[in-house]
């Protein structure tokens, strides 16, 4: 790291510090939020996207980024305290988690994971932070054909990794490409798949089609459930004691948090590859290499460390391929994307170098986010699940309103709140019959660029398609492409036979 | 074996794919008489689209003609729709859109909220529901148009407590 960096994070660090007043309040909001099952910080970033898009950017940053941090801790608490993950990144928490709170140690347990999760994401995002200038390099290597096998790799990890069966996530993902397609091409300006609307010639607009995937289509969801929490898991009364032996517990286990949440920010830098993955991952190295993994689901508290940590770390692992490539790793970071591309930020490289307040200042907003947690969170700690008891037949119609209306307010056309509807239905159809919304969501986002960088390849070698295979970084991501494809379908095939044969 | 697990409900989860190949069909329509360079692009996602659709297509028919699926649609539509109050929640969503334009944010939201909270919650509380909506509503309009100045729709209610606000 240079002394010019130094100087510029140094900069940033003052900058952020000096909002606080966004930090703190924006951190109980995230913490609230996020305990309220299915409502993830992606729902909530797109809920509060009004405010978002009248602030400064500065401001909206700071804002995404603590809510982001804050509410994938808060998304721990119902999963501790009533056996419902907030978000499907603390889908692990619960197993050993639950059972704590199950032998009346759920502020221990509470604590336990507040502080896995606080270290953790303070640990990953320095660490990003510190290697953000090498990284953003990489960047510099990056050609359209590398960019083209870099996309259609996001888009196969994501059908791959995230969702549960790959054709369908392939589906899920070449149908948000094409979607992501429609309007006038950059060169001939050809109006393509617009359907007559003129309001589509400039292409689909983001925001409306995230408001509708997500938001829109979880309140038709979890309508499903006249109480989102069951009553099965009673909240605990509260002592400071088993708080802070919570906190000594987990501090004593501190190497354990560094190697988990290091295995997050890996994951969380792959696009498509979520929490959710990372946090079950972590479980299961943590198990594996335990002295005493028979304790594991029986309230064991390093199997609580782990997913938390982990889930912390791909936090700020998301950032990296959106802060160097401009692609999101997933749903939280495509709708950060959205709002920097509507305040005007160029991802890439060049970020670093015309405006590195902006991509330094996300992750020192994060780390300035968790520090501010610790000294937070645990005297809340004891109210937090509480607001798992809201009602969906007042949260659904809220939601609803307040997205739609979110979609309206960047270009002010009528048509976009239909549009926001009509990707609502796709994102309840997705849903219903298990689509990954997000491969759509991330395809709609990569559909422009991909074709953007197909005519730059095709335009710089006279249109010759071999170009495509004329790179050898390009040439080692076309044969990765083709084995995240390929391997988990052997894996799958293997694993079939054994079953078969045991 | 197979009548201990339920089939799987194949109707439903086609809906997609049949929707993407009409849709990227559609969309090569639309390029058929674009120059090569513009096409490329569109025909190599949309013909891996076609190729991944045609394979899961392929397996429904296997599994069709194993007996593990059938071509239903109870995955995606069923009778908890009515008595959930999906379908009217979806009503009312129409409606919000629709009015929006005409009534501004404000009053707007108070009326979907209620109307929804109603349909929901099937007519009990409506007391509580109303007076639910419009701290919802006003909190909406005090933050994103009164302090924050979003651009929210306008009516008539923004335009009065403006004209009420102005003349102090």
């Amino acid at each position: 790291m240079d002394s010019s960096t130094t100087q510029i994070l140094a900069e940033v660090f003052v900058d952020t510090i000096s909002y606080w007043w966004v930090i703190v309040p924006t951190i109980f909001l995230g913490l609230i939020v996020g305990g309220i099952p299915g409502f993830s910080a992606a729902n909530t970033i797109i809920i509060l996207m009004p405010l978002t898009l009248s602030m400064e950017l500065e401001t909206g940053l700071i804002f995404m980024v603590a809510l982001y941090s804050s509410s994938r801790m808060g998304a721990g608490i119902p999963a501790i305290l009533v056996n419902i993950p907030g978000t499907a990144g603390a889908a692990a928490t619960p197993l050993d988690g639950y059972p704590m709170a199950k032998q009346g140690k759920g502020q221990q347990a509470l604590a336990i994971s507040f502080v896995s999760s606080c270290l953790g994401g303070l640990l990953t995002t320095i660490i990003a932070l510190a290697t953000m200038p090498i990284l953003a390099r990489v960047g510099f290597y990056m050609h359209s054909v590398e960019m083209i096998v870099v996309m259609l790799f996001g888009i196969s990890l994501i059908a791959a990794i995230a969702a549960q069966d790959m054709v369908k996530g392939l589906i899920a993902g070449f149908l948000g490409l094409m979607i992501g397609s429609i309007g006038t091409d950059v060169v001939y300006a050809t109006p393509r798949g617009t359907m007559g609307f003129l309001e589509l010639y400039d292409g689909v607009p983001l925001i409306p089609a995230l408001v509708g995937l997500f938001a829109v289509s979880e309140a038709f969801i979890i309508i499903e459930k006249k109480v989102i929490v069951s009553h099965e898991g009673d909240v605990r009364k509260a002592n400071w004691h088993d708080t802070f032996e919570g906190v000594r517990i987990a501090f004593s286990r501190w190497w354990h948090i560094v190697w988990t949440s290091i295995i997050g920010l890996v994951i969380g830098v792959i696009p498509g590859a979520g929490a959710s993955i990372a946090s079950f991952v972590a479980y299961q190295q943590s198990r594996s290499f335990s002295k005493t993994p028979e304790l594991y689901g029986t309230g064991h508290p390093e199997g609580l460390i782990a997913p938390e940590s982990a889930n912390n770390g791909v936090t700020s692992g998301t950032l990296v391929p959106l802060l160097v490539l401009g692609i999101p790793g997933g749903a939280t970071a495509a709708i950060m994307l959205v709002v920097m591309q509507f305040h005007g930020v160029s991802f890439g490289p060049s970020l670093f170098e015309a405006q590195p307040k902006v991509g330094y200042g996300m992750f020192m907003a994060m780390a300035v986010s968790y520090v501010v947690m610790i000294f937070t969170i645990l005297p809340l700690s004891r109210y937090m699940s509480h607001v798992t008891t809201v009602p969906t037949i007042y949260l659904a119609p809220m939601i609803i309103s307040f997205t739609l209306v979110g979609a309206f307010v960047p270009r002010e056309y009528m048509f976009d709140l239909y549009l926001a509807l009509g990707f609502g239905v796709l994102g309840y159809i997705a849903r219903r019959t298990g689509y990954h919304v997000a491969a759509i969501l991330i395809g709609v986002i990569l559909g422009p660029l991909l074709e953007r960088y197909f005519l730059l390849a095709l335009k710089k070698s006279d249109g010759d398609i071999t170009t495509l295979f004329s790179s050898n970084l390009g040439n080692i991501l076309w044969v990765a492409l083709a084995l995240s494809l390929i391997l988990p379908i052997v894996f799958d095939i293997r694993r079939k036979r054994q079953a078969a044969q045991e | 074996m197979q009548h201990n697990t339920p089939r799987r409900q194949l109707g439903g989860e086609l809906v997609i794919p049949v929707l993407a190949i009409g849709f990227t069909l559609y969309f090569f329509s639309t390029i058929w008489n674009s120059p090569w360079t513009a096409q490329v692009s569109t025909f190599f996602i949309g013909g891996v689209l076609l190729l991944v659709c045609g394979i899961f297509i392929l397996r429904c028919v296997l599994w069709l003609r194993e007996g593990t699926g059938t071509l239903g649609f109870g995955n995606l539509f069923s009778r908890g729709d009515f008595t959930t109050g999906r379908i009217g929640l979806f009503v009312t969503t129409i409606g919000f859109c629709l009015f929006i334009d005409s009534l501004g944010f404000t009053l707007t939201t108070f009326l979907f909220l209620s109307i929804s909270m109603i349909i929901l919650s099937k007519g009990k509380r409506p007391g509580f529901i109303t007076l639910v909506s419009a701290l919802m509503a006003l909190g909406g309009w005090a933050v994103f148009i009164l302090a924050f100045d979003t651009r929210f729709p306008r009516g008539w209610f923004e335009m009065t407590m403006k004209a009420v606000l102005s003349n102090g």
